[in-house]
């Protein structure tokens, strides 16, 4: 008697898997895909009510809700925002948000996620034209193309800068040979002339840089993910630049490591430490910590040649999910321009990438945004590629071993090196 | 005496019936349960079929047409399409077996129950599934149905390169498997990841283990004094939440932080490099996870002493016993029986403890020529995976592996256990 | 050595032991407890004695203005406090029935329990998110309690189970005798024996919400939803060297309240966690 029971049981199974069938879409797959959208929408896309902003946690106060307000009165659009960490959660909630249709209509990312979330069809590609994207810095630009296309439109730039306390240091050293002099002399017990995160990729490359290694080589076709220049002659140079400072003991071990930048900011905000290379979202902080702060490009390096340093570009993206990506893109034409940007500056302190802003006098007579202007000459945007992600493990562990004195410079680079071929081939 | 073929009838013509649920019921003259039955039936299949049919369809495919379909939304209906499916089948099996079981009844002349002893039959058998069904209904949502996903997930393709919603997922088969254990990248790393693991696991396990019930057993000294003054602290690093202290402890065990300039100097030793020597970071780790870990067992091993009777050591002093005579002869072998569940739990804790490594030093320091970091366990290097190379299907495949290897040895020891085997544990 | 004497040195040995390990206990725990009162922001700079200690991170933590901690910690109350409820009556009928009662499945039952506690759900995060989506428990904190309560289950049953297996059968045996049904022996008289083993699992329903930062960041949205746990390790996450002092404070608010409900109920604790070996 059992048996008959599992025979029924099991028919009835099958019974159900033959009645699974696919949903019937017609009717939406007929509704046009986003990312064919462009510039002829422009008769067709109606108008939304509302649209929808993801902005960076912490950086909306003092201007967003202005734009906003003159971007109703000029189209009669709503604009809602919400503020979600930008560096994680903003990619990762696009991610479920977006499928589950609760997604917003336009946010702000890193342009190194570029490549990634467009790989995984969460922003779109969009048009705009060509008097606006002259607007600003071509690097900036270039920041926010991916295989050809544009993506978003940048909104602020940031750069590692040189920033030094001015209780202990009178002025900017221009070279790194005399500041390597100043804090030869200067480096005693807890006290040091200069500290910087070289252990870390993104601080490290621009030593490496500037001595002429590169992570993708810049062909006419976009980064050839093939040649990786992270251990060719300049790159070892740069290397065995960075390990004499933390042999000779000029960088302390604790700076070392997940919780070296922490270690850092402490001891510089403890005010034991003459000079640092931070980026310009170290600014507040120090303030906060009472130090008196004056900033500057980087020194050159002993090469003659400046330090090449890794520029982020945060960007204005449209989402994959929007169902307005013509007005989606009118706004961040509007959150970009020239005037919404100054007073984003105004309120937030990032540097915009406008180019007509470079000589206001908002960011001309403020030293810090003088200096990251001025360091943005020469540094170069991160790489937008998702192979990009296989570099920053490999490099700190090849980085940290060069700080720690485990391994030299040509060695680990070489095995760093390998170590991204590898994974590259085997993930991507 | 009738004969054997009319002696089934009426089970048989009972179940046939029931094939539509409740019809088996009406023949037996049961209608109210036949109604409940038919009902039941109704509204579930009016209910789910369209979405199990989606549901089904989505299972098989994991979608069709990229950026309308996501394969892994597709997945998780699919999942849940496949436990309602066991559910209604689950009431429907029951339909059948109640139609038969009454239809025999018959066949034997003994007469359906009444609507009233039915309902007292339902209590008095019922009672445990009554019991049980709203925490397991919970269960199976909460924790059965992620694994379930995790368990499909590590048999597809699911990468950056196959994310919806700009691409599909598909089913792969082993390959997963087959490359973590085939490509070298993979299996150097997953081998070397595995190892430290182990040593972890029994490292600082074994060490929590003895010092707590060390320190109960010191504690629970007779003449001791003030008992509940020591018994309070001691429990305080299992009072402050763990993700607390662990940051707390990174704070400390870093180069400028407490250890190396205010303890270290005070024994005139020379500042060690926790953070950035794999070795030392390790020795922290254990150290660490041993001063969260042991409060545990102290508070358990001290209720156990409090409960061995005091005639059996009055029976060994009589006979001459001496304090390690009575320890490991008495108290150790008391303490070890009653625990050894418990015990066996906390290796298998540690085993998955993410928390102590992610915390403490993000799994590093790093190596040379390595993907995972120096104090990488298997389930701190699934999360890098997850997040550096977005390898959602290796990730959930080394999960699988992981789980088996624990599932196996716990189940192993759990059977080896005395008290698992006493008839009354299962 | 006379009998005296090795008693003294026995008892000398454990209290220097004993001390030792209280000073190695309680380290940490004063230097954060100091820390929360130093004047600076970052990790470094904090003494365990600061010289001129402060309750700014305090006010600057009450301050509903400036952070949203006080609304943390009400959900967080809210959220323990519901999961223990919960908890308890799920367990307690579950580990009754496996108890008292053999039924088809029981054994099986029981060693799902046993296993599912071992696999790690972590690579099925999306999942949870997905299911929370279409049941629309996102950013509620009916979600977070149910996900937490059906983690709470297979351990907790094993534990109050084996503590049930100890309480006599001619307890319920003798009041079935006269005539009371199952629901109220269970409530009137197996109940009111578990306390001890009760109070054991409310107790870890009760901190378990308390030190969970990863499923309850997935599944809350809004700042004001956050949890104790999601709102202080983003307090840390973002800028550790700068913020360490506040999250000592916030740290030390957490941990006070949590060590005095252990230390309440550390007796009941005790004897509900062995009970279930020692007897029989």
């Amino acid at each position: 008697m059992k048996k008959n029971w599992l025979v029924l049981l099991l028919a009835l199974f099958v019974a159900m898997i033959v009645a699974a069938c696919a949903p019937d879409r017609e009717e939406q797959a007929e509704t046009p895909e986003g990312s064919d959208t462009g510039t002829e929408q422009e008769v067709t896309e109606e108008k939304p009510e509302k649209l929808v902003i993801w902005e960076d946690i912490d950086k909306s106060a003092g201007w967003l809700e202005d734009a906003i307000a003159s971007f109703e009165e000029e189209h009669g659009i709503q604009v809602e925002f919400k503020e979600l960490n930008m560096a994680d959660a903003i990619r990762d909630q696009l991610r479920l948000d977006g499928p589950a249709g609760s997604a917003p209509d336009i946010v702000t990312l890193p342009h190194d996620q570029i490549g990634q979330v467009v790989t995984e069809g969460l922003i779109q590609e969009i048009t705009v034209e060509e008097d606006i994207l002259a607007r600003y810095s071509e690097s900036a630009v270039s920041a926010q193309m991916y295989n050809g296309a544009l993506y978003g439109l940048p909104k602020a730039t940031e750069t590692p800068v040189f920033i030094y306390n001015k209780a202990l240091m009178e002025e900017a050293p221009a070279t790194m040979d005399e500041l390597y002099t100043f804090s030869k002399d200067f480096t005693s017990g807890d006290n040091y002339g200069f500290l910087a995160l070289w252990d870390n990729f993104y601080f490290a490359h621009a030593v490496l840089g500037g001595m002429g290694g590169y992570v993708f080589n810049e062909t006419a076709d976009g980064l050839d993910r093939e040649d990786i220049g992270l251990n060719n002659e300049g790159a070892v140079e740069g290397a065995d630049y960075i390990q004499q400072w933390y042999a000779e003991g000029l960088f302390p071990k604790a700076i070392v490591g997940e919780t070296g930048g922490a270690a850092m900011d402490g001891l510089f905000n403890d005010g034991k430490v003459a000079s640092v290379m931070n980026g310009p979202w170290a600014f507040q902080g120090m303030r906060d910590a009472g130090i008196d702060i004056g900033v500057a490009a980087m020194p050159t390096l002993p090469n003659g040649e400046p330090m090449k340093t890794f520029m982020g570009v945060k960007g204005w993206n449209v989402t994959a999910f929007t169902e307005y990506p013509y007005w989606s893109t009118k706004l961040i034409e509007h959150l970009t321009s020239d005037e919404v940007s100054l007073a984003r500056f105004e309120a937030v302190s990032e540097i915009p990438a406008n180019v007509a802003l470079v000589e206001d006098p908002a960011i001309a007579e403020n030293e810090g945004a003088k200096a990251v202007a001025l360091q943005s000459q020469y540094a170069v945007p991160m790489p937008n590629i998702p192979e990009m992600g296989e570099v920053w493990g490999p490099m700190a562990s090849a980085l940290q071993t060069i700080a720690t004195e485990k391994a030299d410079a040509k060695s680990a680079l070489d095995e760093a090196v390998d170590q991204i071929k590898t994974n590259i081939e085997t993930n991507h | 005496m009738k004969d054997s073929t009319s002696s089934k009838k009426h089970r048989k013509t009972a179940l046939l019936l029931s094939i539509l649920p409740g019809f088996g019921q009406f023949y037996n003259k049961q209608i109210l349960k036949g109604l409940v039955f038919l009902i039941l039936a109704v509204s579930f299949g009016s209910v789910f079929f369209e979405y199990m049919g989606v549901g089904y369809w989505g299972l098989f495919t994991l979608g069709e047409i990229p950026k309308l379909d996501h394969s892994i939304f597709l997945l998780i209906d699919g999942i849940i399409a496949v436990i309602l499916t066991v559910m209604g089948l689950g009431i429907y099996a029951f339909n059948l077996y109640d139609a038969y079981h009454n239809g025999k009844r018959r066949d034997l002349g003994e007469g359906v129950n009444s609507v009233r002893k039915q309902y007292h039959n339902l209590i008095d058998n019922g009672f445990p599934y009554l019991m049980i069904s709203p925490g397991f209904f919970l269960l199976i949502f909460v924790v059965i149905f992620p694994i379930i996903f995790v368990l499909l997930l590590a048999f597809t393709n699911y990468d950056l390169y196959h994310s919806p919603p700009a691409n599909l997922v598909d089913w792969v088969g082993l390959q997963n498997f087959k490359d973590i254990f085939v490509l070298d990248v993979w299996r150097s790393t997953f081998f070397s990841v595995l190892t430290w693991t182990i040593v972890w696991t029994f490292g600082a396990t074994t060490l929590q283990v003895a010092l707590g019930i060390f320190l109960a057993i010191l504690i629970n000294q007779k003449d001791l004094k003030g008992k509940v003054l020591f018994r309070t602290i001691m429990i305080l690093p299992w009072a402050v939440p763990a993700f607390i202290t662990i940051l707390i402890f990174s704070g400390m065990f870093n180069d400028l932080g407490a250890i190396n300039k205010v303890l270290l100097p005070m024994v005139g030793l020379d500042p060690i490099p926790w953070m950035t020597n794999e070795t030392f970071t390790r020795l922290a780790l254990i150290m660490i996870q041993t001063w969260l870990g042991f409060p545990f067992i102290f508070a358990m091993t001290t209720g156990i002493l409090q409960s061995i009777p005091e005639e059996l050591y009055e029976a060994a002093d009589v006979d001459g016993a001496s304090v390690f005579q009575k320890f490991f002869s008495i108290t150790l072998p008391l303490v070890l029986y009653a625990t050894a569940p418990i015990l066996i739990t906390q290796y298998t804790f540690n085993f998955n403890n993410f928390n102590v490594i992610f915390l403490f030093n993000g799994g590093g320091p790093a190596l040379p020529s390595q993907n995972a970091g120096g104090t990488d366990i298997l389930i701190s290097w699934i999360y890098r995976l997850t997040m550096t190379s977005a390898q959602y299907g290796k990730a959930a495949a080394i999960t699988m592996i992981l789980s088996i290897i624990v599932i196996t040895v716990a189940l192993w020891q759990f059977k080896r256990t005395k008290s698992f085997q006493e008839e009354d544990m299962m | 050595m006379t009998k005296k004497q090795s008693k003294l040195i026995r008892l000398t040995i454990s209290y220097l032991i004993i001390l030792t390990m209280t000073a190695i206990v309680l380290y940490p725990l004063l230097w954060v407890l100091g820390s929360s009162f130093n004047p600076g922001n970052s990790l470094n700079s904090s003494q365990m004695f600061p010289d001129n200690p402060t309750l700014k991170h305090y006010q600057f933590l009450f301050d509903l203005e400036r952070s949203n901690y006080l609304l943390w910690y009400w959900n967080s109350m809210k959220i323990s406090l519901m999961t223990m409820i919960f908890s308890v009556i799920l367990v307690s009928f579950t580990a009754y029935s496996f108890s008292r009662y053999r039924f088809v499945g029981r054994k099986n039952g029981l060693m799902t329990f046993l296993i599912l506690q071992m696999i790690p759900n972590f690579a099925a995060l999306i999942a949870i998110f997905v299911l929370a989506t279409r049941l629309q428990l996102i950013d509620t904190h009916l979600g977070l309690i149910l996900f937490y309560v059906g983690g709470q289950i297979p351990m907790s049953t094993w534990l109050m189970k084996g503590y049930l297996d100890t309480i006599p059968k001619d307890l319920d045996e003798s009041a079935r005798m006269d005539g009371a049904g199952h629901f109220r022996i269970f409530i009137q008289i197996i109940m009111p024996l578990a306390k001890p083993i009760i109070s054991v699992v409310a107790l870890f329903a009760f901190i378990a919400p308390l030190g969970d930062f990863i499923i309850a960041r997935i599944l809350l949205r809004s700042n004001e939803q956050y949890t104790l746990a999601v709102g202080l390790y983003d307090l840390v996450a973002k800028q550790f060297g700068n913020s360490f002092t506040t999250f000592a404070a916030g740290a030390v608010l957490v941990s006070v309240p949590i060590a005095l409900l252990f230390l309440v109920f550390q007796k009941y604790f005790v004897s509900g966690l062995t009970a279930g070996g020692t007897k029989g």
